[in-house]
């Protein structure tokens, strides 16, 4: 009997058929049924037909061993808090090739449908080995997904992001050799923490981590390169790369003080930033970074709730995000530009992607009713709970800055404006029309919307799927009186200041500056003075070469020196340093 | 279904004026009532979370700005660092 079928497998390794699939409908049809069977068999896991799931976080399901080395691999684990990531992973995938249909080449496909068998593969990894080789596989495909839009600047982007990665690939396999050295094991569990040199391994592991969750100030990489993918593609980005990093800061750092600053920090941080932001896509980017902060938070506070409160964060958050990634993917399919200053006044056009937007932007900011709420609030609510009231109140700030920008800059940019009709260059590409956004796109946001608000409404069924048993009730008179209170008021402020946060044409400097700068010097080192020094030594030594060449030519010597006699010298020599080598061992 | 449209400015404004003077009477009514309960002392402050969404957000855009006067750079700031060592 088959112990169990890998969703991973089955829809990575599915994927690879696309392009052989001959007719069009055939292929789309394949395409969204690759997810579902996904979602089929995790449901069946659920069910109990495969062996039931314990109930404990400690405890979980293994299947697949195979031995490999002096280990043995356990490559599928299933406990709570897989199925919870398995289950939001094929959701979103199945959302997603709804969005990305009528992408131009067969090829994109693949390459998400490996993106998301991959991500799969990584959440019910049960040892480093097969965890790392997931990874890998998961910093390879967006790479891809970057270069499949063509542009010139998103090859530069693409070849960036793959730098970020291998970085924080080889510091994951460090850490994990490190530890697989010390320990003998190669169990995918909670690893130790510390400063000291001994924990030399588990520091890089953990930078390793913190950089896949673009964690400030290692997440510059995120809005860089999530702004250069193709419309579709990009909505696959923001749903596994990070969301897997925090799956993996759950299962292995959860509790690491370290890391509930540097969330924090990082949600407050990317809030700033976005302020200034000018391109849709970015400023979606920072709020990544942000809400990622939050569930980073959550795993450094540690405590079950603050834990449940990542992970519910993370489910919630990978529906809302692919739902404002594709409202902004609208636009920018439609007129091609998703950048404030050149849009505006598109309300009449696309009214059906700005109302589903803002259902997204809504659920972000954690509106009462809409799902961020009932997962935001559990981690501020930890945080509340160990009394620390620094990282409440900029946890509370950060999430006024969420619904700044999200909720209101967003789309008052893109879609309002207070102009009524959008600028004559991008009006000249819009049907006469409030269909202008391909049906597709917006079914697969009316989904996502729905799951939004369903969420939302009904809680309980996202707690019951959590790793810790949760006692948390979101819906208090205090949370949501407190909540719509600060919003109401947020409005105010921006409605005040909404002149300041209209789009320029202009770049935001981040931390990759200190990256980027140091490259373009040393390229420019390159470029410059080490290549005039390679030219002037070229030089120098030709003449030296050419003059030896023309003593030994000179009809003074009676044997010359042809390429045959040279050739046999170094062959004689090389046989007298053997035989040397030879008799010194 | 598919006619243009103009988003709903006059409700939209009526409704959130509504909203915003019933949270403020709301907020005193409740907090004399001893309904909330909350975890630190400053959140009992009378329309605190009416002063943070505030003052906050404003703070929020005024710091970003006066930041930007250092990060903010040209749109190609990259590729005109490397046009120019060409």
């Amino acid at each position: 009997m088959i112990s169990w079928i890998h969703p991973g497998l089955v829809i990575g390794i599915g994927g690879l058929l696309i392009p052989f699939i001959p007719w069009r409908r055939l292929k789309q049809t394949y395409f969204l049924l690759l997810p579902l069977a996904g979602l089929t068999i995790l449901v069946s896991t659920s069910s109990g037909i495969f062996g039931a799931i314990p109930s404990g976080p400690a405890e979980a399901l293994h299947k697949w061993n195979v031995p490999f080395l002096q280990y043995t691999l356990d490559i599928v684990r299933i406990n709570k808090l897989s199925m919870l990531f398995g289950y939001v992973y094929v959701i979103a995938a199945f959302c997603m090739n709804i969005y990305a249909l009528r992408a131009k080449s067969d090829w994109e496909h693949v390459v998400a449908m490996i993106y998301v068998g991959s991500a799969l593969g990584a959440v019910f990894a049960g040892d480093f080995f097969t965890l790392f080789f997931c990874l890998e596989i998961m910093s390879w495909a967006p790479f891809f997904l970057i270069l499949f839009r063509g542009t010139k600047k998103g090859k530069a982007a693409a070849i960036r992001y793959i730098v970020w990665h291998h970085f924080s690939g080889v510091c994951i396999l460090a850490g994990i050799l490190m530890h697989a050295n010390q320990t003998g094991s190669i169990a995918f569990v909670h690893m130790p923490w510390g400063w000291g040199g001994e924990y030399l391994g588990y520091n890089l592991m953990l930078l390793g981590f913190i950089v896949n969750a673009a964690t400030a100030p290692f997440h510059s990489w995120l809005p860089d390169t999530y702004s250069e993918a193709s419309p579709s593609g990009s909505v696959y980005m923001t749903a596994y790369t990070t969301k897997t990093a925090v799956f993996c800061l759950i299962v292995t750092f959860s509790g690491v003080p370290l890391l509930m600053w540097m969330g924090v920090i990082s949600a407050m941080f990317s809030v700033f930033m976005a302020v200034l932001e000018n391109d849709g896509r970015r400023l979606l980017s920072y709020h990544i970074v942000s809400q990622v902060g939050y569930m980073v938070a959550g795993v450094g506070i540690g405590t079950n709730m603050a834990l449940n409160g990542a992970a519910a964060h993370a489910f919630c958050h990978i529906i809302y995000k692919a739902l404002l990634y594709m409202g902004v993917g609208c636009p920018l399919l439609v007129v091609g530009t998703a950048k404030f200053n050149e849009l505006g006044g598109l309300y009449k056009y696309m009214p059906f992607s700005f109302w589903l937007t803002m259902i997204g932007g809504f659920s972000i900011s954690a509106f009462p009713l809409f799902s961020g709420f009932v997962s935001k609030t559990m981690t501020i609510e930890a945080a509340e709970l160990i009394h620390k009231p620094l990282v409440y109140l900029l946890l509370e700030t950060a999430s006024i800055g969420t619904f700044l920008h999200t909720g209101l800059k967003l789309p008052w940019n893109v879609w309002l404006q207070g102009k009524e009709e959008p600028p004559a260059e991008i009006k000249a590409k819009l049907k006469d029309s409030a269909l202008n956004s391909p049906l597709n796109m917006l079914i697969a946001m009316g989904i996502l919307a729905f799951l939004c608000i369903f969420l939302g409404v009904f809680p309980k069924i996202l707690y019951a799927m959590l790793p810790y048993p949760v006692e948390f009730v979101p819906y208090t008179l205090t949370r949501v009186f407190s909540l719509t209170q600060m919003f109401i008021f947020t409005f105010l402020a921006f409605w005040l200041l909404r002149k300041l946060v209209v789009g320029h044409a202009t770049h935001t400097l981040d931390t990759d500056w200190f990256v980027r700068m140091p490259g373009k010097v040393f390229m420019q080192f390159c470029q410059g003075p080490l290549i005039a020094f390679g030219a002037f030594l070229d030089q120098k030594i030709i003449k030296i070469s050419g003059s030896f060449i023309a003593s030994i030519r000179s009809p003074n010597i009676e044997v010359r020196l042809t390429p045959m006699a040279i050739g046999f010298g170094v062959f004689m020599s090389l046989v007298l340093f053997t035989v040397f080598l030879v008799l010194k061992i | 279904m598919n006619k243009l449209r103009i988003y709903p400015k006059k409700l939209f404004w009526r409704i959130y004026w509504v909203v915003l003077a019933l949270s403020l009477i709301l907020d005193f009514i409740w907090l004399y009532l001893h309904a909330f309960h909350y975890h630190f002392q400053f959140q009992y402050l009378p329309q605190f979370f009416a002063i943070l969404g505030l003052i906050g957000c404003m703070l929020l855009i005024l710091i970003a700005k006066a930041l930007g006067i250092i990060i903010v750079v040209d749109e190609d700031y990259y590729q005109e660092k490397s046009r120019r060592s060409n």
